[in-house]
């Protein structure tokens, strides 16, 4: 279907559609707005023009740290969900073996587990084994919530491939490590690529799991702006929100040019 | 971001078709004792299964360290007590449960939980229909930029969303809404602290999960089901009600389960629009282990917080996915 197939209430839909599209947007929009206003506090609508919010934020050590280690974090964590979604992916969509099912149904599981009670969890785990370092503690924390990810985007992208091919690879003599990096590997680029890109912005975004892992000194930026809401009543805060809000929409870009949005989003 | 439980077929007609050519090509048959017979078919899965058990042991071993002992751990914490000194006690009790049941001010806070994931499921279906509608009949262009709209804010951090409704719902004259209420000429409100304002932030933040199942759904409807019953005399809201409606019902069910589980454990939107005035089940979790300490109540809280997540997906498969074999592809 090419146009419009809505029957006689399609004006009456678009509208609708049109005023939830306002409601999503504008908890995004307005933070925006408000960031250029030079008042003292927060305030709409904004009066006057001024950059001056984003040069204190990015002069403000607690965001600045706050962002490096989060970025460093969600490396860490996408790379860690990379190498153990990547080979359970294969496992699961190549191969039979007994407990499959079961096994593939927990590696999906932290998807809908509730997230508040795996951080609970790992909290009360890592108190008991006495493992202090925050660092390790956030980082397996997001590995587990991050996998599920990966292995949903590679195995949709295994599906998409014949296996022949990988045959006919180790017909004609090439290894099992071979195959994978020459034949399968590029072939599933675009589930490693988006399964990388989900995998960093949960864990970015995180605030279930980290707020119970973090400690004073290593704090990931959700935590520090959701501290900052609450001493910070400047546009300071908008501003943090508008750099936020840009990051996400260059990731969107990069998923549409990848794998389309509504395609990576149905995997 | 959640995804949904349910597995998908994920490599079924492969694996069989490996498995056939694997049969096909396999050892010719010679006499041999029944005994050596089992053990060398015994053998032969082990042989079979072994790669596919290798890939996936890393992951397992990791689950089961970092998942299943931790959570089973915690469970087992909520059948304990705290003594005065911070101990655990040694006795299995239910009265971590039984103070939740009992006293007010958390059944208080468990009532709310229930009516704020209520209202936000109800909230998300009313919203996700024209979207989702639009979304798969309506002009191309327009379905795409749609899209972008609903899926966008999922890639925007939940603190940043909530802090967006903050300053809309602020309730002095400074508020976004409440200067539009005034430009209008109506009476300020007050909305910010209560469990209106969760429930408004929350379907923000939940939207998404429910437009793209139900999408998933009626892109499954054949457009012609309704042309014939608009041609035998519905009207509209007959259309919708008996045809659209009923045939939808599997992606709303996908929906609704991931938005109220999701909306009973969450934090944020409770602790940055509620408040101390409307608190939840997680703003109290927070509070009971990171303020008073008190390791098995909070165990308990997150305890129940599993078993609602859990009486939903049953009743999700008892419900629906029964009387609706074909239910709607997985999404997000």
């Amino acid at each position: 279907m090419g146009g419009s197939n809505l029957g006689p209430s399609g004006p009456l839909l678009y509208t609708a559609a049109a005023v939830v599209a306002v409601f999503l947007l504008a908890p995004l929009v307005v933070p925006i707005i408000i960031s250029f206003s030079d008042t003292a506090f927060v305030t709409f609508p904004p009066k006057g023009f001024t950059l001056r919010w984003y040069w204190k934020i990015l002069n403000e050590p607690e965001f600045t740290s706050s962002f490096r280690f989060s970025v460093m974090l969600a490396v860490i964590a996408t790379l860690g969900a990379l190498l153990l979604g990547t080979p359970t992916a294969i496992g699961l969509v190549r191969y039979r073996f007994p407990g499959r099912g079961m096994i593939q149904s927990l590696v999906l599981s932290p998807l809908v587990f509730p997230m508040l009670v795996t951080g609970i969890a790992l909290l009360r785990m890592f108190t008991t084994v006495n493992s202090q370092s925050s660092l390790v503690n956030l980082t397996l924390g997001h590995i587990l919530v991050t996998v599920p990810y990966v292995v949903r985007t590679v195995s949709s992208s295994l599906l998409l491939l014949d296996p022949s091919v990988e045959d006919a690879a180790r017909t004609l003599g090439a290894g099992r490590l071979e195959t994978f990096w020459r034949v399968t590997r590029p072939q599933i680029m675009p589930g490693l690529v988006a399964g990388a890109i989900f995998a960093f912005v949960t864990s970015f975004d995180n605030y279930p799991v980290s707020m119970w892992l973090a400690d004073a000194v290593n704090i990931p930026l959700p935590l520090m702006i959701f501290t900052l809401t609450s001493r910070f009543f400047d546009p300071g805060i908008a501003a943090i929100a508008t750099l936020m809000i840009l990051v996400s929409v260059a990731l969107i870009l990069i998923m549409e040019r990848v794998t389309g949005l509504r395609r990576a989003m149905s995997m | 971001m959640a995804q949904l439980p349910r597995q998908q077929a994920i490599g079924t007609n492969i694996a069989d078709r490996l498995l056939m050519s694997a049969t096909a090509s396999g050892p010719t048959y010679r006499a041999t004792p029944p005994v050596e017979a089992r053990r060398s078919a015994w053998l032969a899965t082990l042989r079979q299964s072994a790669p596919g058990m290798l890939l996936v042991l890393p992951a397992v071993i990791f689950f089961v360290v970092l998942f299943i002992v931790p959570v089973g751990t915690m469970i087992t914490f909520s059948f304990f007590l705290q003594t005065k000194t911070g101990d655990i006690g040694t006795t299995l009790t239910l009265a971590n449960y039984a103070r939740l049941a009992s006293v007010d001010l958390y059944r208080t806070v468990l009532f709310t939980t229930i009516r704020v994931s209520l209202f936000t499921t109800i909230g998300t279906m009313i919203l996700a229909y024209p979207v989702a509608l639009v979304m798969v009949r309506g002009n191309q262009m327009v379905a795409r930029v749609l899209a972008i709209i609903v899926i966008a804010p999922l890639l925007v951090n939940v603190v940043i969303r909530t802090y967006g409704w903050r300053v809309i719902l602020t309730n002095s004259q400074n508020g976004v809404l409440n200067w539009l209420l005034t430009q209008l000429g109506i009476e300020p409100v007050r909305i910010l602290y209560t469990e209106w304002a969760i429930v408004i932030g929350s379907i923000h933040v939940f939207l998404p999960l429910m437009v793209l199942p139900l999408a998933a759904a009626l892109g499954k409807i054949d457009p012609y089901v309704e042309e014939a019953a608009r041609t035998l005399g519905a009207s509209s809201w007959e259309v919708f009600r008996k045809v659209t409606l009923p045939l939808s019902i599997p992606g709303l069910a996908v929906g609704s389960t991931l938005v109220f589980s999701l909306t009973s454990s969450s934090f944020v939107a409770p602790a940055l629009l509620g408040g101390n005035f409307a608190k939840m089940l997680g703003t109290l979790v927070e509070e009971q282990i990171m303020s008073v300490f008190d390791w098995p109540f909070g165990a308990a809280i997150a305890t129940v917080l599993i078993v609602i997540v859990l009486v939903i997906n049953f009743a999700y498969i008892r419900l629906v996915e029964r009387r609706f074999p074909t239910r709607a592809t997985p999404v997000m």
